[in-house]
């Protein structure tokens, strides 16, 4: 890591650059993706918090957004189709001075892995949980996913989907989620804002974005989003009303909101309420309490 | 990482590579980040437009490397930073200067 200290006129000192968290691999994303902007604004994001690439594991499922803890430098796991959030709980509950992160994409996230959505908003546990909605099943070359709009012609609806999209904020608020926000991943410094707060919130903090796939999806580009998007803060938007943060995540069509709709600080993370992890550190850090004779007869048991 | 326009630009300043740029990262007129504008309109004000020494920049700390932009160049002006064949490694420190960057 070269630890730089960089100069740049009114932003803050930044001591470790986006570049430090670049993986050994490059993205193999198809030119354009919208991933793109999600990885470099991660990155951005990271490296304005100080976060050093070693107290920071990024999980993930299966898809092309999937592929994203290979091309970033920190901890990682690619796990199963729709299954990073149990994991990642896991890791958090075993570890929970990491900074756990969990990207995933609209059908990793919300089709086959929506059940762990809610369960894990309802536990708020300190999570931050980015989804790269493109409206595609981008791995599998172009399926309907769960936000595909109704009438979409895919692969998989020669004659257009006759199924209502989920709208994944209002799931996330009425789930119990205490971080709800929307982005778009072409949206520079907002953006990288966004992914900064929700780091930095206590509890399970998820982002839905806008991150058009350029292969398949012909119908929500980076032209669609641009026509569109609207900034929830320059409505005055409170985040502590859930009633409005339903209605502006309802609105589809001229005018699409991102920004932040819902930020709940009051009720305690999962963490911070399991008598177990009060004292004594991380799981991960303590002693078993066995012998090696002990852990060994676990172990063969097991094997 | 950033990508990088070279030298093929010089006097092309075709603008392909603005009209697919998903961030509007690629100048033409640095200072107010026209995204490429200000050359369309000089272009359209005047098809025949002296553009001997102008070229386009892409702003290092806005790029997200996609690499969109590269196939649509015309004349394979654009690189990827560390691609940068080695006669037109000037304009790297140049394109991250023209917008008061320091080149690494
Ligand atoms: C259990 C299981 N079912 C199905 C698949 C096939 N599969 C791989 S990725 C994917 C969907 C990916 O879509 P999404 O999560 O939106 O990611 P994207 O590629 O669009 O980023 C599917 C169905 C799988 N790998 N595992
Ligand atoms: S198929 Fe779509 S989602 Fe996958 S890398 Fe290509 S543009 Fe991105
Ligand atoms: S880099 Fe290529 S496409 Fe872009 S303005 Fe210059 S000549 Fe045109
Ligand atoms: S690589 Fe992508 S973001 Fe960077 S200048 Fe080219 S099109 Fe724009
Ligand atoms: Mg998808």
């Amino acid at each position: 890591m070269s630890n730089k200290k960089k100069k740049t006129a009114g932003k803050p000192q930044v001591t470790i650059s986006p570049k430090d968290y670049k993986g050994k691999v490059n993205p193999d994303w198809c030119v354009g993706c919208g991933d793109f902007g999600v990885l470099n604004a991660f990155q951005k994001a990271c490296s304005e918090l100080g976060l050093p690439s070693h107290k920071i594991l990024v999980v993930s499922g299966i898809g092309c957004s999937s592929n994203f803890p290979g091309f970033f430098n920190s901890y990682g796991m690619h796990t199963l189709h729709g299954r990073p959030l149990p994991v990642a709980t896991g890791a958090k509950l075993a570890n929970h001075e990491l900074t756990v992160i969990v990207t995933a994409g609209d059908g990793d996230g919300y089709g086959i892995g929506g059940n762990h959505f809610t369960h894990t908003a309802r536990r708020n546990i300190d999570l931050t949980y980015l989804v790269m909605n493109n409206q595609i099943y981008g791995l599998t070359t172009g399926q309907i996913s769960p936000t595909s709009r109704m009438g979409m012609k895919t692969k998989s609806t020669p004659y257009g989907s006759v199924e209502l999209p989920v709208n994944p904020l209002t799931l996330a608020i009425m789930g119990g989620a205490t971080f709800v926000a929307r982005a778009y991943s072409s949206e520079g410094s907002y953006f990288v804002n966004l992914i900064k707060q929700a780091i930095q919130h206590k509890g399970f903090s998820f982002i839905d974005i806008f991150s058009p796939c350029v292969t398949y999806n012909h119908e929500n580009t980076h032209t669609f989003f641009k026509q569109r998007i609207k900034h929830l803060e320059d409505e005055g938007h409170d985040p502590t009303d859930w009633k409005t943060a339903c209605e502006k995540a309802m609105i589809w069509g001229d005018e699409i909101y991102t920004g932040l709709f819902l930020q709940n600080t009051e009720r305690r993370t999962l963490e911070q309420l399991e008598p177990i992890l009060d004292k004594g550190g991380p799981l991960a850090h303590r002693s078993l309490g066995l012998t090696e004779a002990q852990s060994s007869k676990i172990i063969e048991k097991l094997m | 990482m950033t990508f990088i326009i070279t030298e093929p630009c010089i006097g092309v300043c075709d603008t392909a590579c603005v009209d697919v740029c998903p961030v509007d990262c690629i100048h033409f007129d640095v200072d107010e980040k026209d995204a490429g504008q200000k050359m369309k309109e000089m272009k359209a004000a005047d098809p025949n437009v002296d553009l001997e020494k102008l070229q386009l920049f892409i702003d290092p700390e806005e790029c997200i490397d996609c690499a969109a932009c590269e196939p649509e160049c015309p004349v394979e002006a654009i690189f990827p930073e560390d691609e940068v064949p080695d006669v037109w490694k000037d304009f790297i420190k140049m394109n991250y200067e023209a917008f008061g960057q320091e080149a690494p």
